[in-house]
C-alpha cells in the first residue's frame, strides 16, 4: 500500500511538473488582469468507503479573491473569504454560508467577452439547500457535468461564475478543471487517478477592486 | 411437377405469389444485380431490375459461405449497416437507430424490442432463403417503424433437399445444430426447421468474471405448410417459435462497489401467420392474411446481497389484412390494402405489470404502378394509419426507374416515413437493480415519477433537459434516394446511391439526472430535427471463373439541426486544450453520437469448380462519438470517441458431390477488442462445421 501511494505521489509530481511547463499567458487584453489559481485542493479524497463512494474529511477550502490566497477555516465566520470549495460544492460568502454580502450567478458566455456585468443581472445568495445555492450544486446545473459512465466531472464550456464578493465588489471566474494537473482526466484514466486526482480546482478569475461592474 | 417446384419458391414470401406466373428460378448468384425476384419493395413480386427503389438481396449461398449463424453476422457485413450494442444487437441503417428499421419474417413484423432494439441474434439463418433490404422510408407500405428501411427475412425453402442436417462447433463452446426437413406432394408442401444454439458466452474485460455475452441456450423451430386448394387458390401457414435461456452472471461496478447478480432469463417468441390467396382472373388476385405474435421475456435474478430482481415483458401483436392486386391494363397495376392491428404490452417495467398498455391501429394503403415505356416506370403510393394512441399518419411515396440503356439504370424515390412513440418511450418505469440501479422513465410520466423520488430525497442531480420532458410526438422522416446502377461489363458492376433523410421530432433516450448514489436516470425526448445524409458506393468484379471481389463504402454525415443552428448563432462553446472556453466552430461538429463517417467492407471470394471455396471479408468502421465531456451537449472533436477499427473474417470450405459441405472459419482474425464500445465483438474466434444435404429422392416415391 505504501509503495502504491509512493507511485501515485510520483505520478502527481510528474503531472504537476508537466503543467508547470505550459504556463498560460492570458493577461494582455483584459484591463483587470486575470489570475489563474492552480490545483486548489477542495476536500480531497482519502479513500473509498464501503458504500463505494469516495471518502473525505468533509473540509471546505475558503478563498479570498481580493488577496488571491487561501483563508484559514477558522476565519469561516468572517468576511475575509469570498468563495469556498468543497468537492463540487461552491459556497459564496453570504446568505447561509457566511456573514458577507456576497452573491453570484452563472453567466452563459465567454470569460473574455464578459466585459461588463449586465445591469439587470440577478445575484442569488446561498440558502439551506445546496442545490439552490447561488452556484447551484449538481451536474448540469451550473459549472460542471458528471458522467456516470466515465465517472468524470467536466466543467461546462462557456460558463462564467459572476461573483459579488463578501464586501460587495465584483469578480468573474471560469473553472478550468476539477482534477490535479489542471486538465480534466481522459475517460481512459485509471480508477485510482479518477478517485485521488479529483477535487483539485484550477480556475482563472478577474477581480475589479474599484467596485464597478466593468472588468 | 417441375413447374410447381419452381413456383413453390415464391410462396411464403408475402404469400402473394402469382399462381399462373411463368416459372423462373431465383438464381443463387453472387451477382446481386441478377434478375432475382423481390417482394419487399412493392409488396408484389417484381424483378430486381424493374424495381423503382434500391434493394439489396443476400442469398442463401452467401450466408452459408460466410459462415453466418445469426442475422447480425450477415447484416454487419452490408454497406451502410452498423451493429449497435446495448439491449442486444440491433442495426443502424444509414445512420438511423435500430428502432427505425422494421424487421419482417416472411413479410410479418417481429416484435419484442428492448429499448427500441430487436435483438437480431434471435434469428437463426439456417433455413433462410434470402434476405431483402430496402433502404429509405417505406411507411407507405409498412406503416410505423419503416422509416430507415425494411429488412425482410424470407425462409421459404421448398426447393432443394428433402433433409438437411448441419452441425457447427466454435470458440466459447458455441454449438449450433440444424435440422431441416421437406415434404412435397403435388398439392402440398411442408418445411420444418429446428435449430439449437448454445454458447458459453465470453468475457473480454480483463480480470472479470462477468460475461459480455452471457451463456445462452436457444432453440428455434419454424414450420411452413403450403396447400394448393385449387389451381387458383392456396393456403399458407407459417409458424416460428424461439425459446432461449440466458444464464446471467452480471458483475456491475458502481463507484467502485461491485454487485454480482446471478439468475436466468427466459425469452419465448412465437409467431404464426396464415394466408389464403386466390386469383380471380389473370388481372385480379387477393389475399387475406392473419398474423399473431407474442414475445415473452422473463428475467429472474438474485443479487448477491439477496435482493431478488424480476423483469417481465409481454408484447403481443395481432393483425388481419387484405391485399388485392389489380392489373388495369398492361401499363397500370394497382395494389389495395386494408388492415387492423391490435397491439399490447404488459411489463414490470411499467407502473404495473398487470395492466396491458394497448394501442390499436386501422390502416389502408394503395400503390399504383405505371409502366410508361420499356424505359420508364413510375410508382406512387400512400398509406393512412389511424392510431388510437396518437394522431393519424399519412405516408406518401413516389419512386421512379429510368433505364437509359442495358448498362445504365437510374432510380429516384421520395417518401415520408413515420414512427409512433412506442410503449416504452411513454410508459417505461424501470430501475435495473441488478446493473447499477439506473432508471429509465417513459416521457409521459418521467416528471411525475422523478418529482415523487425527489420528494423522498432520492434524487441527486437533475440535468437541464429534465425540464424539457413532455408528451412525445410521433417522429417523421422525409427520405430521398437516388441510385445509379452501372453494368460496366459482364463481369463488373458499380452502383452509386445518394441518400438524405430529414427527421422531425426525433426521439432519443438521454440522461436527465442522477440519483444520490450517482446512478443514472434516463428518459426520452423529442430531440428535434436531425438529418442523415451521404452516399454509398458498391461494386463487384469477377476476375475469372473462380475469383471475384465485391465491396461497399458508405460516407455518412449526421446532425441535429437545432444544434447546428445554435453553433451558427454563436451560442455553443467548447474548451481549448488549456481548458479555456471558446466558441465552437461548425467544422468541429461531429453530428449524432454512435454514427461513423466512414464504413467500408471488402470481400474476396474464391469458388472452384470442384466445390472448394474461400472468402476473406474485411470491415472498417471509423470512430464514433460516445460521450460528451465538455458539458455543451453537442458532440465535437473534444469529446469521447470509440476508436475506428478493422475486423477481418474468413471462411473456407468444400462442397462434395454427395451433399456434404465442410467448412472452417476465423472471425476477427486481428483480435480487435473494445470491451466498452463493442461488446458484441469477441476476440478472435474459430469454428468448424459440417452440413449434409440428403440428395433428392425420386419424387414418385414420396407420392
Amino acid at each position: 500500500m505504501k509503495k502504491m501511494m509512493t507511485k501515485i505521489a510520483m505520478g502527481l509530481g510528474l503531472s504537476i511538473a508537466l503543467v508547470a511547463c505550459t504556463k498560460d499567458e492570458e493577461t494582455i487584453v483584459i484591463p483587470v488582469s486575470a489570475i489563474t489559481v492552480k490545483d486548489l485542493a477542495a476536500d480531497t479524497v482519502t479513500g473509498l468507503g464501503l458504500d463505494g463512494r469516495p471518502q473525505s474529511a468533509g473540509t471546505t477550502t475558503y478563498y479570498s479573491l481580493v488577496d488571491n490566497k487561501v483563508v484559514a477555516s477558522t476565519d469561516a465566520a468572517s468576511t475575509k473569504w469570498d468563495i469556498a470549495f468543497s468537492s463540487t460544492k461552491i459556497l459564496i460568502n453570504g446568505g447561509t454560508s457566511g456573514p458577507g454580502i456576497g452573491g453570484a450567478f452563472v453567466y452563459v458566455g465567454l470569460f473574455d467577452a464578459l466585459k461588463t456585468i449586465p445591469a439587470d443581472s440577478n445575484f442569488s445568495t446561498d440558502n439551506s439547500n445546496a442545490a439552490s445555492f447561488a452556484i447551484p450544486l449538481g451536474s448540469g446545473k451550473a459549472w460542471y457535468t458528471y458522467d456516470g459512465l466515465t465517472t468524470l466531472v467536466s466543467p461546462i464550456a462557456g460558463r462564467v461564475l459572476v461573483i459579488r464578493t463578501a464586501t460587495g465588489k465584483f469578480a468573474k471566474i471560469e473553472i478550468i478543471s476539477y482534477y490535479k494537473g489542471g486538465v480534466t482526466l481522459p475517460a481512459s484514466a485509471s480508477v485510482n487517478d479518477k478517485l485521488f486526482k479529483q477535487r483539485y480546482y484550477t480556475f482563472r478569475y478577474a477581480y475589479q477592486p474599484n467596485g464597478s461592474k466593468t472588468f | 411437377m417441375k413447374k410447381i417446384n419452381c413456383l413453390i419458391l415464391f410462396f411464403g414470401l408475402l404469400q402473394t405469389a402469382q399462381l399462373s406466373a411463368q416459372s423462373r428460378f431465383v438464381k443463387d448468384t453472387l451477382d446481386a444485380n441478377g434478375d432475382s425476384v423481390v417482394v419487399t419493395a412493392t409488396r408484389t413480386e417484381r424483378k430486381l431490375s424493374n424495381l423503382t427503389v434500391p434493394v439489396t438481396i443476400i442469398n442463401a449461398k452467401t450466408i452459408q459461405q460466410n459462415g453466418s449463424l445469426r442475422l447480425t453476422d450477415i447484416l454487419k457485413e452490408q454497406t451502410g449497416i452498423n451493429l449497435t450494442s446495448g439491449f442486444g444487437a440491433g442495426i443502424q441503417l444509414q445512420g438511423l437507430n435500430p428502432d427505425y428499421t422494421i424487421i419482417l419474417i416472411n413479410g410479418e413484423p417481429l416484435v419484442g424490442r428492448t429499448a427500441g432494439v430487436l435483438d437480431l441474434n434471435r434469428i437463426a439463418l439456417g433455413n433462410i432463403k434470402k434476405i431483402e433490404i430496402v433502404k429509405g422510408p417505406s411507411s407507405s407500405l409498412y406503416g410505423s417503424e419503416a422509416m430507415a428501411g425494411v429488412i425482410n427475412i424470407i425462409t421459404d425453402a421448398s426447393m432443394g433437399s428433402p433433409m438437411t442436417v448441419g452441425l457447427r462447433y466454435g470458440t466459447y463452446n458455441t454449438v449450433d445444430a440444424n435440422l431441416e426437413t421437406k415434404l412435397q406432394t403435388k398439392n402440398f408442401q411442408y418445411q420444418g426447421f429446428i435449430n439449437s444454439y448454445h454458447t458459453d458466452g465470453y468475457s473480454i474485460r480483463p480480470n472479470s468474471n462477468s460475461r459480455v455475452r452471457t451463456p445462452i441456450e436457444r432453440y428455434s423451430t419454424t414450420q411452413q405448410i403450403k396447400w394448393e386448394l385449387s389451381s387458383k387458390t392456396n393456403f399458407v401457414l407459417n409458424t416460428r417459435f424461439t425459446n432461449e435461456q440466458i444464464q446471467n452472471e452480471i458483475a456491475v461496478s458502481n463507484n467502485g462497489v461491485t454487485i454480482y447478480s446471478i439468475g436466468k432469463e427466459n425469452i419465448k417468441d412465437l409467431n404464426a401467420s396464415a394466408s389464403l390467396n386466390h386469383r380471380f382472373s389473370k388481372n385480379l388476385k387477393t389475399s387475406l392474411r392473419t398474423y399473431t405474435t407474442t414475445y415473452d421475456a422473463l428475467q429472474n435474478l438474485l443479487t448477491i446481497n439477496g435482493l431478488p430482481y424480476r423483469d417481465v415483458l409481454n408484447h403481443n401483436f395481432k393483425r388481419i389484412e387484405n391485399q388485392t392486386d389489380l392489373d388495369l391494363n398492361k401499363k397500370i397495376q394497382a395494389v389495395f390494402g386494408i388492415g387492423a392491428v391490435w397491439e399490447g404490452v404488459k411489463s414490470s417495467r411499467y407502473d404495473s405489470e398487470k395492466l396491458r398498455k394497448q394501442n390499436d391501429i386501422q390502416y389502408a394503403f394503395t400503390q399504383w404502378e405505371w409502366k410508361a415505356s420499356e424505359k420508364f416506370t413510375l410508382i406512387g403510393g400512400v398509406r393512412f394509419d389511424k392510431n388510437t394512441q396518437f394522431a393519424s399518419a399519412y405516408s406518401p411515396k413516389l419512386s421512379m426507374l429510368y433505364k437509359l440503356n442495358p448498362q445504365h439504370q437510374f432510380r429516384l424515390s421520395i417518401g415520408q416515413g413515420f414512427k409512433a412513440p412506442d410503449f416504452r418511450q411513454l410508459f417505461l418505469d424501470f430501475t435495473n437493480a441488478a446493473a447499477g440501479s439506473y432508471s429509465v422513465f417513459g416521457s409521459a410520466q418521467a416528471q411525475q415519477v422523478i418529482a415523487r423520488l425527489d420528494a423522498l430525497g432520492q434524487i441527486g442531480n437533475l440535468f437541464p433537459n429534465y425540464n424539457l420532458l413532455k408528451a412525445l410526438k410521433p417522429e417523421y422522416s422525409n427520405g430521398m434516394h437516388f441510385t445509379w446502377d452501372w453494368k460496366i461489363n459482364p463481369s463488373s458492376a458499380l452502383s452509386l446511391q445518394l441518400f438524405r433523410n430529414d427527421i422531425k421530432n426525433l426521439i432519443e433516450s438521454q440522461q436527465v439526472g442522477t440519483y444520490i448514489s450517482g446512478a443514472q436516470i434516463f428518459s426520452y425526448l423529442n430531440i428535434g430535427r436531425a438529418f442523415t445524409t451521404g452516399f454509398e458506393v458498391e461494386g463487384q468484379h469477377k476476375f475469372n471463373a473462380n475469383w471475384s471481389m465485391n465491396g461497399g463504402y458508405q460516407y455518412l454525415r449526421t446532425g441535429d439541426k437545432d444544434q447546428i443552428a445554435a453553433i451558427r448563432s454563436g451560442t455553443v462553446y467548447t474548451k481549448n486544450s488549456q481548458g479555456y472556453s471558446r466558441l465552437m466552430k461548425l467544422n468541429e461538429y461531429v453530428g449524432l453520437p454512435n454514427t461513423s463517417t466512414h464504413k467500408l467492407q471488402v470481400k474476396i471470394n474464391y469458388n472452384s469448380p470442384k466445390g472448394y471455396y474461400l472468402n476473406v471479408r474485411a470491415i472498417y468502421r471509423s470512430r464514433w462519438a460516445v460521450n460528451n465531456n465538455n458539458g455543451n451537449e453537442v458532440f465535437d472533436n473534444g469529446d469521447v470517441f470509440a476508436s475506428g477499427y478493422v475486423a477481418i473474417n474468413s471462411a473456407a470450405g468444400k462442397s462434395f458431390k454427395n451433399g456434404v459441405i465442410i467448412q472452417g472459419g476465423i472471425d476477427n482474425i486481428s483480435n480487435y477488442i473494445d470491451a466498452a464500445n463493442l461488446p458484441n465483438l469477441p476476440g478472435r474466434t474459430f469454428y468448424t462445421s459440417i452440413k449434409y444435404e440428403l440428395q433428392k429422392i425420386n419424387k414418385n416415391k414420396i407420392k
